[in-house]
């Protein structure tokens, strides 16, 4: 279980990748991903494409993210979750809140 | 001894050994209590109960191994009293067996007084440590049996109806962030809460007391459903930190409307089951968990359903359908809809869920708290009858000679104008039943009054000011398209401010004291258009006749309840009179 971090080579776009389980056991490396970035108007991409679970502990560190990120007028995507994942952010209606695609 | 002077038991055959050790034993602060063998040690320490033990391993009658075992054994897990081996037998063998016997340290003859204080303190220091980590356990301990107790005794105890109810529930720890409520309207509805709090344990279950004491205190004063979600998640939005979110299904059922008003916040599909076990519905999710958003989403609302007396509204949280077997497979929502189905078919709902799924998870570790609650679409009727006041007890004519004529003026009368965007906004009778108890105090006939207010109200504004036709009402599918079109021209009355202040309600309240009871004139006014009243007294009868009728079972209802009830000025102004014997 891990979190890996990339940002893009010309710096606008941040790479939050998690594989496996989504869990509160990264709640501490899933926060050190971002709380030291403070660039302004930053794309977020948290990219779940390898996540196959996800509990609603993960959904509040995404909350989590997504107040970091508005408070530095950035943008937070979500991008390509599993089937199994999507089903957990639809029922928590997360659409409504921030992109995912 | 003095309290903070720890003792220590010091187990050797030489008496020359013993004097050392106390000695040094000693200037480290310690008591100290001898014995010389073995056996002796055993029984020593379980009068004393020392705070460190040194043990030799050479004894007779009973060797320091088997020594230790047994006050090992004695000790129990978790209280550590440090045992130290004191030996000159410096192998290999002696190191692992002083080990297996449950020696905490070995100390190998001869050693330095300052290399024994050395180890005493270092192997005190740890015992310090497992002392705090025992404590604090303790602590928390206590505060979740506390926590559960006021939880089951306090807050589940006073559900309304628990009898009618089936529930599961199954904390993953001692105290679940799960909770079921369940209380009834002043008008004999019923309302339901399952919610889940993110996590599970004392952090999931910080917003428990308050989103009781809300959900409890606005469903007495007559809130809608929607207005308790809105204030729930206001409220849960300020206290929660950011990580943390209500997922919650709500339901209103009500009887006499024969309808269901469904709301999924974040939780898996609710469901609608006939009695015949099919599943008529599925509430799916439609809003964010609550706490999340400072504000509902201006969509919001709630779903409308029609119920039959048979059927029954079941809610879940994610725990069940995400419950694992040994396999690490889940649940999952077909198993749980095939084990609910045949659950309601041989009306064993609940323990047919849990057979399945005991079943299914064999002796697997529970991971998350599992709930549902299974709610019958009836029998709170019942409950409500009794409640009301329909013909009071040692009522007499001479009674209502005196209310209408002897008390030409009310004590005190109280009005109500609400224009535009505010019927909207503003549901006006737990205002108005608010100012009634402050000024007579709370009573039970003031249910009565409730219903009566609520569907004279609810007439003047969906069949007056918005100009629905009840009669929609009659088939299953004009039902939702009525309360469809009810939401367009309430969301018109909100965004026509011009037109708005055209459109109003008004309510007049008049009381008048008996001699032992009272009378309350109510009038309601509306800006519509009126209707026909005697075409409508025909309808109504020619229905009931049918017994088919979906709509007006709310003037019934009304008329049941008052004295005298009153259409004039084209049937735009209802006049009704309730008194109460006390």
């Amino acid at each position: 279980m891990t979190v890996i971090r990339r940002i893009s080579s010309d710096g606008k776009e941040l790479v939050i990748a998690i594989d496996a389980r989504f869990d509160f056991s990264l709640h501490q490396l899933f926060r050190d991903a971002y709380t030291s970035i403070t660039t302004q108007d930053l794309s977020y991409v948290l990219d779940l494409s390898k996540t196959e679970y996800m509990d609603s502990s993960a959904l509040g560190m995404i909350l989590l993210l997504k107040d970091h990120v508005q408070l530095y007028a950035g943008q937070l995507t979500i991008s390509k979750p599993s089937d199994t994942v999507r089903k957990i952010l639809e029922i928590a209606q997360f659409h409504r809140l921030m992109t995912i695609e | 001894m003095s309290t903070n002077q720890k003792l220590a038991l010091v187990v050797d055959d030489s008496k020359m050994q013993c004097k050392l050790l106390t000695v040094l034993l000693k200037e480290e602060n310690y008591q100290v209590i001898i014995a010389n063998d073995g056996a002796s040690g055993v029984k020593m320490y379980i009068e004393h109960q020392p705070d460190l033990v040194l043990m030799d391993i050479n004894m007779p009658i009973m060797d320091g191994f088997e020594a230790t075992r047994r006050i090992k054994k004695l000790s129990g897990e978790g209280t550590l009293a440090p045992l130290i081996f004191i030996t000159s037998m410096d192998s290999e063998q002696a190191f692992i067996d002083s080990v297996e016997a449950g020696g905490d340290s070995i100390l190998v003859r001869p050693f330095t007084p300052r290399v024994f204080k050395a180890k005493i303190k270092s192997i005190q220091r740890i015992s310090d440590l497992v002392d705090q980590v025992k404590g604090l356990q303790l602590e928390q301990q206590n505060d979740a049996e506390l926590a559960e107790k006021m939880m089951s005794g306090v807050i589940e105890a006073r559900n309304f109806a628990l009898d009618k109810i089936g529930v599961i529930k199954k904390a993953a720890t001692i105290f679940s962030g799960d909770i079921q409520l369940s209380a009834l309207c002043p008008n004999g509805d019923l309302h339901i809460l399952l919610g889940d709090f993110t996590g599970h344990g004392l952090r999931a279950s910080i917003g428990a007391i308050p989103v009781t004491e809300t959900f409890r205190a606005m469903t007495k004063k007559g809130f809608s459903l929607l207005e308790i979600i809105a204030q729930l998640n206001r409220q849960m939005f300020t206290l929660l930190p950011g990580d943390l979110f209500f997922a919650a299904s709500f339901a209103c059922i009500s009887e006499h409307e024969k309808s269901a008003y469904i709301f999924n916040a974040g939780l898996p599909d609710g469901y609608l089951f006939d009695v015949q076990a099919n599943i008529k519905k599925q509430f799916i999710s439609t809003h964010p968990p609550l706490g999340i958003l400072p504000k509902l989403l201006a969509d919001a609302q709630v779903e409308v359903v029609q119920v039959t007396a048979n059927d029954r509204i079941v809610f879940i949280t994610d725990g069940i359908v995400e419950a694992r077997n040994q396999a690490g497979e889940l649940f999952g929502f077909s198993r749980f809809e095939k084990a609910a189905m045949d659950g309601v078919g041989n009306n064993m709902l609940v323990n047919t869920v849990l057979n399945r799924l005991d079943d299914f998870c064999q002796n697997c570790a529970q991971e998350d708290d599992i709930s549902l609650v299974d709610v019958p679409c009836s029998g709170w009727q019942q409950i409500k009858l009794s409640n009301k006041v329909t013909i009071p007890e040692g009522f007499t004519e001479e009674d209502n000679y005196f209310a209408t004529v002897k008390n030409l003026l009310p004590t005190w009368s109280y009005h109500l104008h609400l224009t535009g965007a505010l019927l909207k906004k503003v549901n006006p009778i737990p205002l108005v039943m608010n100012q009634i108890n402050d000024l007579e105090g709370a009573g039970e006939h003031w249910q009565s009054l409730y219903t009566i207010l609520t569907e004279l109200f609810i007439n003047a504004l969906d069949h007056g000011v918005l100009g629905l036709n009840s009669s929609l009402k009659n088939s299953a599918e004009g039902f939702s398209q009525y309360f469809k079109e009810r939401a367009n021209r309430l969301e018109m009355l909100a965004n026509d401010d011009i037109q708005g202040s055209e459109d109003f309600v008004g309510i007049t309240l008049k009381y008048f004291p008996l001699t032992k009871g009272g009378k309350m004139i109510i009038n309601i006014k509306d800006s519509g258009q009126g209707f026909d009243i005697l075409d409508v007294m025909k309808d109504n009868s020619i229905a009931m006749n049918d017994g088919l009728k979906l709509s007006g079972r709310g003037v019934e209802l009304v008329n049941q309840l008052c004295d005298t009830l009153d259409y004039q000025e084209q049937g735009t102004l209802v006049i009704a009179s309730y008194i109460w014997h006390d």
